[in-house]
């Protein structure tokens, strides 16, 4: 399963991993998002030793989602150390995010 | 859990059709997605002479031998658009609105009638760019947003979207009366381009420039990256090889939508092709 992390939290976990971030920005109300999640949790499992994989909530953080200027979701962005390094904007298929991730690790 | 089929076909033209009676004949599960005409492009042909076996018929005849064999192999059309297909990996999700299916291949045979997109629209797609309003309008709270609608159903979505944003133009690429709230402003005028930098900042239009921080671009049909996320275009067309196949495993595409030239009998072959790949791909699964 793919943690979630709120604004007060999501500078630390971002500028503090030694691994690649993958930043899941969603909402309950977006159909697309909900196609994604699975997918999602599919790729942290064949890679969650070397990457780590949250998820935020945009109405609920609109802190952060306004700083990275989300402006459509989902959103996949990849961060490493604490910047962003690839950003994915719409659903994907699984292979196409995960070949992505894997250009950072 | 829902029914999960075979074969889902998109599109009843030709290819669609030829892909649905060939996977049929291979025993698939399908189920075919269209309208009950088959073909707008086909009704509208004055005369057909390039499609062996039918010498000098009229595109309703040819539709209506079409439509004597789909009905022979019981074969149905069921009529909704499917908005977004989504590669789940194992399986595909097909949306319609709030409903889904779901299908373990997907063959593409969409035409090539979608509404070209405009100036700076893809360049911004998610820089302030985006096709679902519901979708991303709580993300533009006590903003600017225009939506550029070509159907009444983009109506609905402008209201909704209003009651969030501070301000909302509404620009009718169609003909009619609006039913929008009073708080929507609506601009007759021609999109000529969406500018900005970073992100996006106004939409140019023929006589006047609206200052805007998202547009919505809301269309009837739409291209086939943004029917199928992640699908590889080139040159305006799905990208496929010899075998219809496309960049996503378990999807094909085939007649014009995959390319030119755009005829009845090279599309009806190409969906012949997908069909029996595709039977192919059921049987490597198993």
């Amino acid at each position: 399963m793919v943690q979630e992390i709120k604004d007060m939290d999501f500078s630390k976990a971002v500028q503090e991993s030694s691994k690649p971030v993958v930043i899941d920005f969603w909402a309950s109300w977006c159909g697309p998002c909900k196609m994604l999640a699975p997918v999602i949790d599919e790729i942290s499992e064949e890679l969650n030793d070397k990457v780590e994989f949250l998820k935020l909530n945009v109405d609920e953080n609109p802190v952060t989602s306004n700083q990275y200027r989300v402006a459509s979701i989902p959103t996949v962005m990849i961060f490493k150390d604490g910047k962003v390094v690839d950003t994915l904007v719409g659903f994907r298929p699984k292979e196409a995010i995960k070949s992505v991730i894997e250009k950072h690790i | 859990m829902t029914n999960r089929y075979d074969i889902a076909i998109i599109g009843t033209g030709p290819a669609g059709l030829s892909a649905a009676i060939n996977a049929k004949i291979r025993n698939k599960n399908v189920i075919l997605f269209g309208i009950k005409e088959l073909s707008n492009k086909l009704l509208k042909a004055p005369k057909v002479n390039n499609y062996l076996g039918f010498y000098d018929v009229t595109g309703e005849q040819l539709k209506g031998q079409f439509q004597k064999h789909i009905e022979a192999m019981n074969i149905d059309i069921v009529n909704e658009k499917i908005n977004a297909v989504y590669a789940m990996g194992s399986h595909f999700t097909l949306m319609v609105n709030e409903k889904m299916y779901e299908a373990k291949s997907v063959i593409l045979a969409t035409g090539m009638e979608y509404t070209k997109p405009l100036k700076g629209e893809e360049e911004f797609l998610g820089r302030g760019v985006g096709y679902c309003a519901t979708c991303d309008a709580p993300l533009y709270r006590g903003k600017t947003v225009t939506i550029i609608g070509y159907n009444k159903e983009a109506e609905e979505e402008a209201n909704y979207v209003a009651e969030l944003t501070s301000k909302l133009y509404y620009v009718p690429m169609y003909e009619g009366k609006y039913n929008l709230n009073d708080s929507i402003e609506i601009v007759k005028d021609k999109p000529i381009e969406i500018k900005g930098e970073d992100r996006v900042k106004n939409v140019m239009m023929k006589n006047k420039d609206i200052i805007t921080d998202g547009v919505f671009v809301l269309k009837d049909s739409v291209s086939p990256n943004q029917l199928v996320p992640g699908i590889e275009m080139q040159n305006g067309h799905i990208k496929v090889d010899i075998d219809m196949k496309t960049n996503i495993a378990g999807c094909f595409a085939a007649g014009d939508c995959v390319g030119k030239p755009y005829q009845y009998i090279k599309a009806a072959g190409q969906g012949q092709i997908a069909a029996l790949n595709a039977v192919a791909y059921l049987d490597s699964l198993k």
